[in-house]
Order: C-alpha cells, then structure tokens, then sequence
C-alpha cells in the first residue's frame, strides 16, 4: 500500500479525526452519566432517609419498641436490596436500627463508623477496609418531642461504578471497530472518488509526441475531475500547437534553405567546368563546395528528424533477419574500421525477426557504428551485438573511445548536442546523426540508451519492441 | 550528326533554372526555360520535347498537375521530377503519376546530368564486355581486373566502384551517387565510406599518384579516360 497516496492518507485523516471525536463524545457521556447515577443515588438515598424520618421517626416514641426497625425492613429490605440503613438517637447514640449485612455480602455494616451529628444533612463517602466504597447520606431528624436523631442511608458506590465500566468496555469494543470500519470505507469510497483520475492518467500517459492529437475523456460531473480534463486537454492542444510549429517551421525552414542551395551547388559545379580556372580558384570553389554539401546534408538530415517526430507514417514494413541486417551492415564499414586500424567484431547468430523498414533500422545500426569509429581511438576496438530479450530485440554498439561525460548522456541525443564542438566539427558530422536513431527508434517505440564512463568507452542500446504494439497505439 | 537533343526546364527560381539550363547546355543539349505551371505546360504541348525536367512546386500550376497533363498527351516523354520535399510517399506518388526519375534539392549538377543522360539513353555509359583505361583492365564476364597484365584481387565492393567508374569514365560521380550504387541510401550523409573506398581502391590499382581517379573536390570522383592535360 502506497502510504504517500491521497487516498491512504485521506483515509488515514478522516479515521483520526473520527477517533478524536469518539473519544471526546465518550469522554462526554461517561462522565454526564457518572454525574447522572451518582445524583440519582444521592436523590434515591435522600428520599429514603426523608421516608423513614417522616414515615416512623416523627413519632418514634408513640410506636412500640421494635416497631421502627420492623417498618424499615419490610419497607427496604436492605438486606436484599443491598443497602444500608442506620438509625441513631442523637442524645445518647442509641442505634434504633442498623440494617444487616446484605446478602451479596457486598459490605459489611458493623465496619462503618458512627457519624458524628450534625444539624443538617450531608452525603459522604465511607471506605470501608477492603477498597469497598459505601456512599452514605445522613439526615438528622428531629421527632415531636425534639429529640434528634441521625437516619443515615446508603448503598455501595459500585452500582455507578458497574454501569460506567460497562459503558467503557462497550466503547472500547466499539470504538476499533467503527474506526476500521470507517478506514476501510473511506478507502473504497477515496478509490471511487480517485478512479477518474486514475483513468485521466492512464488516458494521459498513453499521449506522446507521436499523438498528441489524441484527448482525455471528459465526464460532465462539473466538478474538480471535469475541470483538472478540460484544462488537462487545454493543455494539451497548446502543446500540440506549439509542437506542430516546430515541426513545420523545421520543414518550412528545411524546405526554404533547399532551393538557394541547389543554386549554390550548381553554381559552383557549373564554374569547375569553365575551362582555364587556376588552381587556386578550384580550390577555393572546392572548398566552397565541400560545404555546401556539409549544409545539404544537414538540411536533408533535419528534415528527416523532423518528419520521423511529426510521426511520418512509417510505409515501408517488410519482415527481415535483425540480426543478417546488422552482420551485413558491420561488414560493409568494416573498411571503416580498418582504416583506424580498429577492431570492429559481431559475432551474434541468433537471427531475429523483425517487421520494419529495413533501410531505416539499417541506418541506427550505420549512425552508432559510424559514430563509435569516429570516437574511438586507433588501436581500439568496436563491438557490434543483436539479440531478443523479453519480446525486444536489443543491439549493442560498445566502443572502447573516449566515452561521454556523464552529464551529456541525456542531452546526446538531442539536435545539434556536442560534447566537444571542436572536435566533431573536425570529424565532419552533422550533428544529427544519434537524434536520427533516437527519432527511428521513437517512431518504432523503442528506446535508444548510452552507459558510459568517461575515457573508458561508451555502449549504446538500442530497444526495438518485436510485437506490432506501435500500431495499437495509433489506433 | 544525330540530332541536337531539345530538353525542357520548368522551374520557378530563375538562378536554379539558369544553372541548370547551362549544366545541360555545356552537355550541348538544347534547352527551353518555362517559370510556371502554365508556361510549361504550353511549351510541352506545343514542342515534342525529348525530356522535361520539372519542379513540384510551382506558381499557377502545380508540377504534378502539369506531370498528369503532360502524360494524357504525351505518355513516352521521360521526365526527371525536381522536389524539395523527399517523403517516401512522396516518391511513390511521383512514380504512381508517370514521373520517370526524380532529384531530391539540393542536387548535384553533375547527378542531373547523369541522370538525364541515362533517361535518354544518350550517356557515356559503356557497355562493353571488357573496359579499358590506360593499362587498367575491367573483365565483366569473369570479373577480374588487370593493370599492366597483372592480376588484382578486389573484394565485391571494390570491384563494384571501379565498374561504376569505369562504365562513366570522364563522368564526375557524387558521393551520394556512389553511396546509392556501392552500398545503399541508409550511408547517405553518416560517413566518409566513399572516400574509404576510393582510397582502398587507389591502393590496389597502384594508383596512389591519383593519375587515374581523380578527385573533384566538393564533388566527386571520377575515372579520366584521356592523358592529364
């Protein structure tokens, strides 16, 4: 799980943040309701001690004796209900009637001490040994005669505390399971949320250069999803826009240079055949020419990476030996290498099939081993490799020359890109040569790479998808 | 004296039309300049040319329009299509509506030239079973080269060029016409093979003084059939 995603971590903020609020609404509720038992057992205990006052009290000394202490049992029952009765006549501590100890056994009454009297009433509470607590409310109480007496009733302080660890367990179930519940939900519900821009992406990706025509879906929610594909799609025909320009003015520029050009050529051709032109003169005119042509090759090479990134339809598609391709192409610059008394070495034999133009592949092959020779010292060597790997088939051109720094590798393929302007001047390149391969290799979905440690060699890797998979991508 | 041969130039850029024009005329053709469609196609309607030279991109009328118009009329005429745009869609097209050959600008004048003369079978070529220059011996049955009577190994490549400098001899051949017969389009504009070649091949003849191939710098190479002046 992808924990930086939008959707783990919305999940994960709207899970704490319903955790806080459980756990503060619980904290609300036991306390609101400890607050409620304990006044409800105060107002019950109150009540009770006002009944007896009322009831048997008032007029203790007209009853017979025993007959107080009858009346509380029969109407209490501490005993059995678990509660404590007290009695007690002021003036000489008299107890008129202690309850018994209830039958839970939940207490013992001989272990609470006799209150001291006071004129009003009051609420305590009695520990008893053992950790027991005992909440007592005591009235004194005045008979007809005047003489007081202090009725104390009261009953175990864990009633409330049962019904409140009773709520605390139930929370403390509740609570993980809400809060997963609500994880898990959130999840789904994120995910569902997040599947347009899932799709907007995938639609996204699939958008290269090659078809920049193409747009993402528009679903009519009028939301954040219609906006982010509508200003997506913006985008996206600014860009076409701005790609289709190049790509013309390449053309058009190209196009307006070829014309001038071929007069220059023609021109100077044309004075080489004047007759009594001195030395010198063809020399100079020679010269001149030699770069005329330099500058056609140029415009005819710039022209081709221009058309092969505009997505020029690829016609021509026959299906041929990779691997014979490449043996006959390194043979034919053998005389190359030979000439810088280089090893050039292919020693692959695994044929490949592949579907292409077979002059254009050829010509990936003619640029990396043209421009391994060009870089590689005399005395070194060039080796050329084909093979199939994972439904590509891979060549190699690894060179033992001076290598590329590693802050050119990316740029290398780039139009006119020179690591040493200089010397590739010398070398009399264009400086299009590998933006070719790289625009032969695009336009065939493939990839073209170079690994290199500076003065110890380059490799260049070139990766050809097998299957026709370039056309599913026009479709 | 055969006939003088009459040619037709329709190009709208007057310098490239001159140029041409004088390329073919120092070839002691005849030839005729139209600057437009229209223009052009008056003139092939009304001169039964021997070949059109003709550009795609003209002003009042198309060149592949004039092409289909010229062929309704005339479909032997060969005409040699000069373009500016080289898309191999294009090439088929050119092909598809009759054009004979075609030259993609920026050309060689020397290319046009050989290539006209071969669309009028009209050229230098030779076709002899043995060529001969000088003491340099060119067997085309049993494809073996021979100077001053000695043997001389070639490997295909090498014994391809020196045919197709031979064959043109007095010919000046571009790089790129070289590149197109010894190897294939794919080397065009990448290397210096032609010059690998020729050097290989200077080596072997005995040729290192370059009496026989010569250089035309900027150009091309070319094989002289006559003594050095």
């Amino acid at each position: 799980m992808n924990t930086r995603s939008i959707r783990f971590r919305m999940s994960i903020w709207y899970a704490g943040l319903l955790t806080v609020l459980l756990v503060l609404f619980g904290g609300f509720i036991y306390f609101a309701l400890e607050k409620f038992l304990e006044r409800n057992l105060s107002d019950t205990l109150a009540k009770d001690a006002q009944t007896i006052g009322e009831s048997w009290i008032r007029d203790v000394n007209q009853s017979p004796a025993g007959y107080v202490a009858a009346e509380i049992e029969e109407h209490f029952a501490p005993s059995i209900t678990g509660r404590f009765v007290r009695v007690t006549r002021e003036a000489d501590g008299n107890i008129l009637y202690s309850s018994a100890a209830p039958e839970s056994g939940a207490f013992d009454p001989k272990q609470i001490r006799p209150k001291r009297f006071e004129t009003s009433q009051s609420l305590r509470e009695e520990h008893l040994p053992g950790g027991k607590e005992l909440l007592i409310f005591s009235l004194p109480f005045p008979d007809r005669t005047g003489t007081r007496y202090l009725i104390e009733t009261g009953a175990p302080d864990d009633q409330v505390e049962r019904v409140l660890r009773g709520l605390l367990i139930s929370f403390g179930v509740a609570l993980p399971l809400i809060v997963g519940a609500a994880i898990g939900g959130g999840y789904l519900l994120m995910r569902n949320a997040l599947r347009p821009m899932d799709e907007i992406a995938t639609t996204a990706e699939r958008i290269t250069s090659r078809n920049l025509n193409k747009r993402l879906p528009v679903i009519p929610s009028g939301d954040e999803v219609e906006r982010l594909s509508i200003s997506l799609n913006r985008m996206m025909e600014r860009l076409e826009d701005a790609f289709h320009h190049i790509d013309r003015f390449s053309a058009d520029a190209a196009h307006e240079i070829r014309t001038p050009l071929a007069i220059i050529r023609g021109e100077l051709e044309n004075a080489l055949q004047l007759p009594e032109i001195s030395v010198e003169l063809r020399e100079t005119i020679g010269s001149a020419l030699e770069e005329a042509e330099r500058l056609s090759r140029i415009v005819e090479q710039l022209l081709e990476v221009s058309r092969l990134e505009a997505g020029e339809i690829l016609v021509e598609r026959t299906r041929f030996d990779f691997t014979e391709m490449t043996r006959t192409t390194v043979d034919q610059m053998r005389l190359l290498a030979e000439e810088k008394n280089l090893e050039l070495r292919f020693e692959s034999t695994k044929p490949v099939e592949f579907d292409g133009d077979p002059l254009r592949l050829k010509q990936i092959v003619v640029n990396l081993v043209d421009n391994a020779i060009k870089y590689t010292p005399p005395g070194g060597s060039v080796s050329v490799s084909t093979f199939p790997q994972d439904g590509r088939v891979v060549l190699e051109v690894a060179d033992t020359g001076i290598g590329v720094p590693k802050d050119a590798t990316s740029q290398i393929f780039d139009r006119f890109f020179r690591v040493d302007k200089a010397r590739s001047r010398q070398l009399g390149g264009t400086g299009l040569g590998l933006a070719i391969v790289k625009s032969i290799c695009t336009a065939y979905n493939g990839s073209v790479t170079v690994r290199s440690a500076e003065g110890r060699g380059a490799i260049f890797r070139v990766e050809l998808p097998l299957e026709k998979k370039y056309e599913m991508d026009h479709a | 004296m055969i006939r003088q041969m009459r040619l037709l130039v329709i190009e709208d850029e007057e310098k490239l039309a001159q140029v041409v024009k004088r390329a073919l005329v120092a070839e002691t053709f005849s030839v005729d300049v139209a600057h437009d469609g229209r223009e052009g196609l008056d003139l092939a309607n009304s001169y039964d040319y021997d070949l059109i030279v003709l550009d795609l991109l003209l002003p009042q009328m198309e060149g592949s329009e004039v092409l289909r118009r010229v062929r309704r009329r005339n479909p032997r005429v060969p005409v040699l299509i000069l373009t500016a745009r080289d898309a191999v869609a294009d090439k088929v097209a050119h092909f598809e509506a009759g054009a004979d050959d075609y030259l993609t600008k920026p050309f060689a004048m020397a290319e046009l030239v050989v290539r006209v003369k071969a669309l009028l079978r009209r050229g230098t070529l030779r076709r002899e079973s043995v060529l001969r220059i000088d003491d340099l011996e060119l067997d085309r049955l049993t494809q073996q080269v021979r100077r001053g009577g000695k043997r001389i190994e070639l490997t295909p490549k090498e014994y391809g060029l020196l045919e197709y400098l031979m064959a043109n001899s007095d010919r000046v051949l571009s790089r790129n016409m070289i590149i197109d017969h010894v190897c294939d389009q794919s080397f065009t504009g990448a290397t210096n093979i032609v010059d690998v070649y020729v050097r290989h091949l200077r080596d072997k003849i005995g040729d290192s003084d370059q009496q026989l191939i010569r250089t035309v710098r900027g150009v091309g190479y070319f094989i002289a059939n006559e003594e050095p002046a």
